[in-house]
């Protein structure tokens, strides 16, 4: 899955529960209300797409705080698993 | 020792027959009672007719016995039965199947009863003609047809069938459990049916599958629902159905028996019910776990409490299921979302006819909880998935709304009857 794609499964997730669609990646998650859960099911997501789990570095999970970081997570995550 | 109403008729397909014609058949199909001697038994049996006979051979010779269906027998079973010292016999060839057991303890008069294995493997449990009467205590019934939905066997189908064998004017029309929809519907067709007990999910998976006006021509007048958590949404749905009709939610166990009747057309049970010691069946919560001390029980529980490993929770006046305690609870992030809870939501609304909700592992949060939604209407599913999610915001905190959801098109219904 390429960086684009994960931003459309993100938004997905956002708009099938009435919240606006993330419009940059310099939107901090919580102000795009981007949260715990939304992640977790993004992750699933993914995880559903390329038929294999993810492998999560948690120091870097900790890090995240924009639209970028979490793009930049999961394609770490993919090359990683 | 019981007495049969002999008057009574069951009927199987285009069959009517009773206790007399039941006895002849079982002695021309078993022959003579001295071979079970020394023997706890098990009838395997294919078709219902047998099966009734079984039930009649074993009651009026005094068996230690009990009839399964002949396809419920697995290697696990075969190997529960060996080591429970039970011979399992199939009555259609009369041989034994299996490793013949170290016979053990023989009790004449014990009837060995199979849980459905909806919660794990299949279980033996002991019972006998007095715990499994549980409608003698009704003071008296109605001249009633029954239509008997359940699978040979298990602790529901004996109930029925005990009911059809000792309890005056209580007929009894026996449905084909491998197609009940057709065999529900033919006997509409033939027969006047007053009464049945089923599952939530057995009207579920009618309703969608016989029109609503066939439905209806049935005058029922008791409905009797159990088996599993027992929702508003279809409460509302058979009371509107049937307005004549006494509908009650049973909550009963093969482990103990039929211990609560619920019949103000509310879900869940008053609480005023708990912790009286003077009721003839006893009902306590302890850790959030429903507890029953009764003399319906099985025979092992010599009137101790028994764990029922269903979870309740007490809202307001009324005490709510909330499913089992063994897995059932939907673990996000910590927090504690129960599939009962968030499938009474769902069935609640208009466009949804049957739902189940289960938890998925998820990364990062433990489990997320996902939803098999059954629609009355046709609808794409991305625009069913956007509304429902709308309609449970409205109720749920954010960790309980589904996060993944599918939408068959036909209520799943196992021999169980139940999700």
């Amino acid at each position: 899955m390429n960086r684009s794609e994960i931003f459309d499964l993100m938004n997905a997730v956002m708009t099938k529960r009435g919240r606006p669609e993330l419009v940059s990646e310099a939107q901090t998650t919580r102000a795009a209300v981007f949260r715990s859960l939304d992640f977790s099911e993004t992750a699933l997501r993914i995880e559903m797409k390329i038929s294999r789990e993810l492998a999560f570095d948690a120091a870097s999970m900790r890090r995240i705080e924009t639209v970028k970081d979490v793009l930049d997570f999961f394609e770490e995550a993919i090359r990683g698993s | 020792m019981l007495l049969p109403c002999g008057s009574n008729n069951l009927h199987i397909d285009d069959v009517c027959i009773d206790w007399t014609g039941l006895s002849l058949e079982a002695e021309r199909l078993l022959g003579s009672a001295a071979q079970f001697a020394g023997l706890r038994v098990m009838f395997a049996i294919s078709d219902i007719k047998t099966a009734l006979a079984a039930v009649v051979y074993g009651m009026i010779h005094e068996l230690d016995w009990g009839v399964i269906e002949l396809s419920r027998v697995n290697n696990f079973l075969r190997t529960s039965f060996t080591e429970a010292g039970v011979t399992l016999i199939n009555v259609s060839n009369g041989e034994s199947v299996g490793v013949p057991p170290d016979l053990g303890e023989v009790v004449p008069g014990r009837i060995t009863v199979m849980t459905s294995g909806t919660t794990g493997n299949s279980k033996l449990i002991a019972h006998s003609p007095a715990t499994l009467n549980t409608f003698n205590r009704a003071r008296s019934l109605p001249p009633n047809l029954w239509f008997v939905p359940y699978q040979l066997g298990t602790y529901a189908w004996y109930q029925m069938v005990m009911l059809g064998l000792f309890m005056p004017m209580q007929h009894l029309a026996l449905g084909d459990s491998s197609d009940l929809a057709h065999s529900f519907e033919k006997v509409l067709s033939k027969h006047k049916v007053t009464a049945i007990s089923s599952t939530p999910t057995f009207w579920r998976h009618i309703l969608m599958s016989i029109d609503e006006e066939t439905i209806t021509h049935a005058p029922l007048l008791s409905i009797s629902l159990g088996g599993e958590v027992v929702d508003q949404a279809i409460l509302d749905r058979l009371s509107a159905l049937y307005p004549d009709a006494c509908i009650r939610h049973i909550y009963a166990s093969s482990e103990s028996g039929s211990a609560i009747v619920v019949s103000d057309g509310r879900a869940g049970f008053d609480r005023m019910i708990l912790d009286q010691p003077d009721r003839t069946i006893q009902i306590k919560i302890s850790q959030g776990r429903l507890f029953v001390r009764s003399p319906f029980g099985q025979l092992l529980s010599e009137g101790e409490w028994i764990d029922t490993g269903d979870l309740v929770a007490i809202r307001g006046e009324r005490v709510h299921f909330l499913g089992r305690a063994n897995g059932e609870m939907v673990n996000v992030g910590g927090q504690k979302a129960f599939p009962a809870d968030i499938q009474a939501l769902l069935l609640g609304h208009p466009s949804v006819l049957w739902a189940q909700v289960t938890g998925r592992r998820a990364p990062m949060v433990g489990q997320l909880p996902s939803a098999s939604v059954v629609l009355s209407v046709q609808m794409d599913a991305c625009t069913a998935e956007v509304m429902l999610i709308a309609y449970c915001a409205e109720s749920l905190p954010d960790y309980a709304i589904p996060r993944f959801w599918d939408f068959p098109l036909s209520v799943p219904l196992g021999a169980s009857l139940k999700s």
